[in-house]
């Protein structure tokens, strides 16, 4: 019953290899997706989605305590907090300009082209909302394996209890 | 018109794969064929010119499956 945990590592030498090739592909592809997300489809969220799917992948592959992106419990939801301050601070910085809230064009940073300006604000905005939901998505995994394993373990101190 | 022969062909294959979920006993195959579901949806957004909300659903696709599989764990594989 103890094997059942999801917290340990049940990759086989396939997995570990693939993973090792997957994982870092998966993560530069997000990063592009959120860099690169003006001008093609993709985006905050979707970045985010992509970066949450490596971690998870590492997670599940790995094992739980002794996985590369050991983010969790926590740490998780106060990352999505600081995700969110982001987004908000983006808004609060362009008041501080001067001008409304998340209006691009006032963000107090000398550069003179407006354009450059709502890129910047975008992008600002967009880190934001790729932590946000990176983070979230990884909290969810982890109350749904937390859960798993606290049940698993009830269920093993009651076998012992009964032989 | 070819395009519009491969469109009812993925819609089609929408409508099939619902039936084939909802009539399906095993809950662990709903959730595979639910990704085959979420493939063809990804094609059919595609075909009808959202590339973004294809990503999307490619991405979140993955990510639900990865999580009912998870859930899976808790509950009876077979409903009554």
């Amino acid at each position: 019953m103890k094997n059942n945990s999801m917290k340990k590592a049940f990759g086989g030498l396939i997995l570990d290899t693939s993973f090792r090739i997957l994982v870092p592909f998966t993560l530069v592809y997000g990063m592009y997706i959120l860099t690169h997300g003006e001008y093609s489809p993709g985006g905050g969220f979707q970045a985010g989605a992509l970066v949450a799917v490596g971690i998870v992948l590492v997670r599940m592959i790995q094992g739980g305590d002794k996985d590369m992106f050991n983010v969790s419990g926590p740490m998780a939801v106060v990352c999505a907090g600081v995700g969110t301050f982001i987004y908000a601070g983006t808004g609060w910085l362009t008041i501080f300009g001067g001008g409304l809230f998340l209006d691009y064009g006032a963000l107090p940073v000398p550069m003179h082209h407006l354009a450059e300006l709502h890129a910047l604000g975008i992008l600002m905005i967009e880190i934001g909302v790729t932590v946000c939901v990176m983070m979230t998505i990884i909290n969810i995994m982890d109350a749904i394996i937390e859960r798993l394993d606290d049940d698993l373990e009830e269920e093993v101190e009651c076998d012992g209890n009964n032989h | 018109m070819q395009i519009l022969i491969i469109e009812a062909i993925l819609l089609l294959f929408l409508i099939f794969i619902t039936v084939c979920i909802i009539l399906n006993k095993d809950i662990l195959a709903c959730t595979i064929i639910y990704s085959a579901f979420s493939f063809c949806a990804v094609l059919t957004y595609f075909m009808f010119g959202s590339p973004d909300v294809a990503f999307t659903e490619a991405v979140i696709g993955t990510m639900s499956t990865i999580f009912f599989v998870a859930a899976l764990k808790k509950i009876d594989r077979w409903c009554k």
